[in-house]
């Protein structure tokens, strides 16, 4: 045993790696081979056939849905991106003492442990017709007529999604600006460098594994998701997801899973656009 | 960008005020929730409280037209305990391997942040129609366990990699040094010592798999866990009852996380309580 | 189990360690003798603790053999061979307390609470630590935590006890007083203690075997007396920093002492015992710093016509109390060090520029072996030549 010290590493990997393989990767080639496909009255005959990729090609509804889903994408993103790393900056660098810093930023966190559901919903009796915006605007005088676009919209969508994800935005921020060894700014102060300098010469590209993460995250949590845009547009607006997700509960799976496969290209393009920025596995392991 | 003491800069102020915007932000429309919770018995889902009653927590309980929460809510505990305990055991023994360089470990890690960053619902699609093609029932203690772990386990992963960087081989070293056999060594120095890291990882799988819902909604078959309950409810109950769920859940998640941030803040002061005398 | 009661004498022999295509160690056979006091010195890379580690069992030669106490321990647990380590950081379990710490060995051979908690105290005592029983390691100063790693250590009773850079994390105060407690404690004990550092002063001042090595290789291991007043070769005379290195070609040979010719032009001579060196041919040799006596002279700077002397400007003065460290620059810029008592500096002290001229005896002057620079200097067991 003693030649082959990486046979113990393997015995301790082995449950989760199995574990992934059976549950994650199989069912990724499942959906793959579900893709080609035939379907009909409810039943699944297995063959190989290009036609549920060909229709969604054809149809311009697919353009629709990309653009929309892109849309909020980078809308999202923008948002907390902007959020994420000021939050994320005053965490590190305004925060003097390090009880504060861990208190505020469990502060922030500490939602992101309760129900997804429960914190999206919660914003219906905000920005509903009664809702209390309305009530707070029309009572203030500034508006006469409650502002119908508040809820079931595309803004009541990105307001919903940038209250979810931030949190994604500012962890992997926090963490890259964390790292940052003071001294290096310290040395820039004392050449004569401006605060505006300093951060762009060193803060801006010292956090750039942090943002590149947090869009990784971000980006794949909107472009994935199928329950927010649905409730908080009223059903108005479609994602690429939630369009498979309808196709999923009537049972058509092969077109869903050929939807699947395809957003999956997209994202996975997205995703390897932001990391020829990073190297990932430098970054997170031991 | 000094951080001597000192007065602080007028860019501290724009900063803390965005902060404390983003706090509201974050916990105003939850806020709202519980109040309406309590919402009198003939309000409605928005302002104004007509009263003050636990008119909706009663009808959880009794299960007035708002679904199964009790059955719900206990499935959704139970799961979430063996992911807990499923994610630790799992994890640690990852992480250790990976102290190693072996081969296959790019393989693993890159399988594990696929997992994470792929959308739950093509995870529980390819279980779904998987286990339909083998002829095998979805439940929520099998498939749908199967699939919240590929949830947890990249999470808890990523956790261990971090707490055991910092872990310092010289105690392990130590430890052999005075005796200890491997196994001994695991269980005397590694695993107290790493045990906020641990606890840590608990509390992601607990929380993760009690509020997961886009892996479970395809693979838990007819017996759900508690966010879908939710889920139906958004669009057949139009009551106030919707919230009192909201409150209880989130209730439950505050009761775990306060358990797991206080033990780990314990463990942390007992052990780096303050310098003691000089020489 | 081997007992702190057995032979605590250590052979290599031929030791060799690999790390992939670097060798850390390569082909080093040392005896350290039974309850000696052994110091591993010389800079960081030269194998000073893969030696140190190889004797505890934290790592195993590539090729080679390790006895302790004439027993084979190649293979063997760190507690089977009877060793214990002080590591440099210390690592003492910081989620136990100091008594716990020190009790571990114990009980993880099974003894009971109240049998283990009585022998830690009683160690505890043994360095002056039992007020501390209770308290976390974090709680504890540098100092003390040392003491507590010391207690740990010896609790298992080891016949070796292996230090990696004991007091390297302390403050220059407080290392001199451990040193102190460290040979205090080895003789009290009586077994044989291997102190890894990377200061020549502070392995001089402990121990009774001091082994220099550098690049894998021992360059030479003998008492610390040896060491310092008769280097074997020039990278010992430099490293230990007491002397001046002299090289030089061989002009003649007359009476024993052959004249060397240096490339500034100076000369000095050299005891040649019995050999006749070629014309020629290179020879090293060293004269110790405080062999020298520095006067003012007047004239340029070039060389000095006299045998075993030195015309150079002052190029830097130190004042370290009892004496003062002269500089003297020599043009081919390797500095000529002097070290001149404070009585006598001050009776006519020298300015920074002053031409002066440095004379010593020739039978000051040492012979070193091999050529001037380490790296070319050969390897064989036998110790320094002495005049």
């Amino acid at each position: 045993m003693k030649a082959l010290p990486w046979l113990a590493s393997w015995f301790q990997v082995a449950p989760v790696a199995l574990l992934l393989m059976l549950f994650f990767g199989l069912p990724m080639l499942v959906v793959l081979a579900v893709s080609f496909f035939d379907y009909g009255q409810g039943r699944l005959y297995p063959t190989f056939i290009l036609d549920n990729y060909f229709e969604i090609f054809a149809s311009s509804v697919t353009v629709r849905l990309y653009l929309n889903s892109l849309k909020f994408a980078l809308i999202v993103w923008a948002v907390t991106l902007l959020i994420g790393f000021n939050i994320a900056y005053f965490l590190v660098f305004h925060v003097r003492t390090l009880l504060w810093q861990i208190g505020l930023f469990l502060l922030c966190t500490v939602p992101f442990w309760t129900s997804n559901i429960i914190r999206m919903i919660s914003w219906i009796p905000f920005l509903g017709r009664n809702g209390i915006f309305n009530q707070t605007f029309m009572g203030l005088g500034v508006v006469s007529q409650p502002m119908e676009f508040l809820l079931f919209s595309d803004f009541a969508v990105v307001v919903a999604y940038v209250h979810l994800f931030t949190l994604f935005m500012v962890v992997p921020i926090f963490n890259s600006m964390a790292r940052i060894d003071r001294s290096l700014i310290e040395a820039a102060y004392d050449a004569g460098a401006g605060p505006w300098r300093i951060f762009t010469e060193i803060i801006l590209p010292l956090s750039k594994t942090g943002i590149a993460l947090g869009s990784i995250f971000v980006i794949t949590l909107v472009m994935g998701d199928f329950f927010v845009v649905k409730v908080m547009s009223g059903g108005q607006s479609a994602s690429v997801a939630s369009a498979l997700s309808t196709e999923i509960s009537q049972i058509q799976y092969p077109p869903a899973a050929a939807n699947a496969i395809i957003l999956v290209a997209v994202v996975t393009l997205m995703v390897s656009g932001i990391l020829r920025l990073v190297d990932l596995r430098k970054e997170l392991t031991v | 960008m000094r951080q001597a003491a000192g007065p602080r800069p007028w860019t501290f102020y724009v900063f803390a005020s965005f902060f404390a915007l983003f706090v509201l932000f974050l916990y105003g429309p939850m806020t709202v929730i519980y109040i309406l919770s309590f919402q009198g018995p003939t309000g409605g889902l928005t302002f104004p409280m007509t009263g003050f009653s636990f008119r909706w927590f009663h009808a959880l309980v009794t299960a007035e037209r708002v679904g199964d929460i009790g059955g719900s809510f206990q499935r959704s505990i139970v799961l979430a305990v063996i992911v807990a305990v499923l994610t630790v055991v799992l994890s640690v023994a990852a992480g250790l391997a990976f102290r190693r360089r072996f081969p296959g470990s790019g393989v693993v890690f890159y399988l594990a942040i696929a997992s994470l960053i792929m959308p739950g619902l093509f995870v529980g699609l390819g279980i779904a129609v998987g286990f339909q093609l083998l002829g095998l029932d979805i439940d929520w203690y099998t498939s749908a366990l199967g699939a919240q772990l590929t949830w947890t386990l990249p999470y808890g992963l990523l956790i261990m990699f971090a707490v055991l960087g910092r872990f310092n081989r010289a105690y392990e070293e130590a430890a052999t040094d005075l005796g200890a056999t491997p196994w001994e060594r695991m269980r005397e120095v590694v695993l107290p010592i790493l045990l906020p890291g641990i606890i840590g990882v608990a509390l992601f799988g607990f929380t993760l798999s009690y509020d997961e819902f886009p892996r479970t909604v395809l693979t838990v078959g007819t017996r759900n866990t508690l966010p879908l309950e939710i889920w139906a409810m958004t669009t057949n109950v139009t009551s106030p009852a919707l919230f009192a769920v909201g409150t209880v859940t989130t209730i439950v998640s505050f009761i775990a996380i306060g358990a797991a941030l206080i033990s780990i803040a314990v463990i942390q002061r007992r052990r780096t309580r303050g310098s003691g005398n000089s020489v | 189990m081997l007992s702190g009661s057995g032979n605590g004498e250590i052979r290599m022999v031929g030791v060799t360690k690999r790390f992939g295509d670097l060798a850390a160690v390569s082909d080093l056979s040392l005896t350290i003798p039974d309850k000696a006091y052994c110091c591993l010195l010389g800079p960081s890379g030269c194998g000073k603790t893969t030696i140190l580690r190889m004797i505890a069992g934290h790592e195993e030669p590539t090729t080679g053999e390790i006895r302790i106490g004439g027993e084979p321990v190649v293979g063997l647990t760190p507690v089977q061979r009877g060793t214990a380590m002080m590591f440099q950081s210390y690592a003492l379990f910081p989620h136990r307390s100091v008594l716990d710490n020190v009790a571990f060995s114990l009980k993880l051979r099974g003894a009971s609470k109240a049998d283990r908690h009585r022998q830690a105290r009683e160690l505890l005592a043994k360095v002056r630590m039992e007020r501390f029983a209770d308290r976390l390691p974090a709680q504890l100063s540098g100092g003390q935590q040392q003491r507590v790693a010391l207690a740990r250590a010896l609790i298992t009773n080891p016949r070796v006890l292996l230090l990696d850079e004991p007091l390297s994390a302390l403050d220059e105060y407080l290392r001199l007083r451990m040193r102190g407690e460290l040979r205090r404690v080895q003789k009290e004990l009586g077994i044989t203690f291997i102190h890894v550092t990377h200061t020549q002063l502070e392995a001089i001042a402990v121990a009774d075997l001091v082994v220099v090595m550098a690049q894998g290789r021992i360059e030479q291991a003998a008492s610390a007396r040896e060491i310092f007043t008769t280097p074997r070769n020039a990278y010992v005379a430099r490293f230990m920093g007491g002397q001046n290195v002299l090289s030089g070609t061989v002009e003649s040979v007359a009476d024993g002492q052959a004249i060397v010719v240096d490339e500034h032009g100076g000369s000095f001579s050299i005891a040649v015992n019995g050999e006749k060196p070629v014309q020629g041919s290179r020879l090293v040799g060293s004269i110790r710093r405080d062999r020298i006596a520095v006067s003012k002279a007047q004239g340029c700077a070039g060389a000095s016509d006299k045998l075993n002397s030195l015309l150079g400007e002052v190029h830097a003065i130190e004042y370290q109390g009892s004496y003062v460290k002269v500089t003297i620059e020599r043009p081919t810029g390797e500095g000529f060090v002097a070290n001149v008592l404070d009585v006598d500096f001050f009776r006519d002290p020298l300015d920074i520029g002053d031409s002066v001229l440095a004379r010593w005896s020739a039978h000051d002057v040492l012979t070193l072996e091999g050529a001037a620079y380490a790296g070319e200097a050969s390897m064989d067991e036998a110790g320094g030549v002495l005049i």
